[in-house]
């Protein structure tokens, strides 16, 4: 577990004791990731900020519900950010504009690049950096596929018309990207 | 074999069905009848659990953005927490300034550390000639405790020098704002710092580590915080202003 892991399960549980100082390091310290997270399926700045409001409120009234020992704080964080963004976006009817560049342009660069240093120096998390790692190795078009599921809500055969490509091979190249990325994630847990 | 069943004894199956449920590539019916079946089933719940583990971090490959400050005033006033945004404000500066204790028992590694900096830096300019009047320095680390910027501060000459060792990724709308902590009363601003690179400031008088023990950056609007009592944004990086 790494030292961020470990700092947000503590202000998480005292968060769930109702301890607004313990909140509100959780707020500074995630907001700015879960923002930039919203805004990117979002796209408008007044929904991705709503969305923010909504998910710490919810944070905030379900801590106790947390459970520790299931999922990291950050991927219990996202989830419910990733949830009201894709209710949001829903509501809205899916207005939102989808380019080809799902991730940050540096993040971008770093994936494709064969030098590693690109991809350690980029300003995430432990986890993130290990999955842009795995990421690196996919091949781009098994990686886009995963991206846009993930950034968009679409489903297979939604990903299928973005990419113009037959819904068999979405499903396809969706499920042995995704095996990859475990078996990689596995092997640099065990390292 | 119903999918159910199919579902509970296939480890294979059920793997692949929590990969796509946790990436939210499985939609429609499938989705909801998963859905249904978590409730008694642990083996499902930890693989979705795990694939989202796996998974959310993608979340970052997004670039970070500071909503508007009216978001915590949202929440906050939503949920009832009791402090006004200037208590909280308060309280979180004497936070860092209860921390002195901390900061003090790193002071020796502090130091040593800065001294090395300070070589690496003199080293590296031999045109800057040994000080004699009175130093001060200060290595600023973010909340990983890695260094990001060195802070060195000549008394005789009332100029501070900020280099910046790890370049900062800093939005454009952004700027970073260097403060002096006092021991009483806020924190006073010393100026706008770069986000990579060495910037120079002026060091007003009385800014000894006796009465500033603690230099500290905050993320600021553009052109640095509005609020001339103090900052506005969240503090990024900081350290002891220390004698050597």
């Amino acid at each position: 577990m790494t030292t961020d892991t470990r700092q947000l399960k503590t202000w998480l549980a005292a968060t769930a004791r109702k301890d607004g100082d313990a909140f509100r390091q959780l707020y500074d310290a995630t907001s700015s990731k879960l923002f930039g997270f919203a805004l990117r399926i979002l796209v408008k700045r007044e929904l991705a900020e709503e969305v923010i409001q909504e998910s710490f409120v919810s944070i905030w009234n379900n801590a106790a519900s947390y459970q520790a020992g299931l999922a990291a704080p950050m991927t219990w964080m996202t989830t419910i950010v990733r949830n009201k963004a894709f209710d949001t976006l829903r509501r809205i009817d899916g207005a939102v504009e989808i380019d080809a560049d799902n991730f940050d342009k540096e993040v971008m660069d770093a994936l494709e690049s064969v030098d590693p240093t690109p991809i350690e120096a980029l300003q995430i998390s432990d986890e993130s950096k290990a999955l842009a790692r795995c990421f690196a190795k996919l091949e781009s078009l098994h990686r886009q596929a995963i991206a846009l599921a993930f950034y968009h809500d679409l489903s297979h055969s939604e990903v299928a018309e973005q990419l113009a490509l037959p819904i068999g091979t979405v499903k396809t190249w969706v499920r042995r990207g995704l095996e990859k990325l475990r078996l990689c994630l596995t092997k640099l847990e065990g390292v | 074999m119903t999918i159910r069943q199919n579902v509970r004894q296939n480890a294979t199956l059920r793997e692949m069905l929590a990969a796509e449920y946790a990436l939210g590539i499985l939609k429609g019916g499938a989705r909801r009848r998963l859905e249904s079946w978590l409730a008694d089933d642990a083996a499902l719940r930890f693989a979705i659990n795990e694939w989202q583990d796996r998974l959310n971090p993608m979340s970052e490959f997004a670039t970070p953005v500071q909503p508007s400050p009216e978001v915590w005033r949202a929440i906050s006033k939503q949920i009832g927490l009791k402090k006004t945004e200037h208590q909280n404000r308060k309280s979180f500066w004497l936070n860092l300034r209860e921390d002195l204790s901390f900061w003090r028992g790193l002071g020796m590694a502090s130091t040593a550390l800065a001294t090395v900096l300070i070589a690496v830096l003199l080293t590296r300019q031999p045109e800057v000639a040994v000080p004699q009047a009175p130093m001060f320095v200060a290595t600023l680390t973010n909340e990983q405790a890695q260094p990001i910027a060195l802070v060195t501060g000549d008394a005789h000459n009332h100029k501070m020098v900020i280099k910046v060792v790890t370049r900062q990724a800093v939005a454009e709308d952004k700027s970073l704002e260097l403060w002096a902590v006092p021991k009483e009363g806020a924190p006073r601003s010393l100026g706008l710092i770069a986000s990579d690179g060495t910037v120079t400031l002026p060091m007003p008088e009385g800014s000894t580590p006796d009465s500033i023990p603690l230099l500290a950056v905050t993320l600021e609007p553009k052109g640095g915080s509005p609020n001339p009592n103090g900052p506005t944004g969240p503090v990024v990086f900081k350290g002891a202003w220390l004698n050597i």
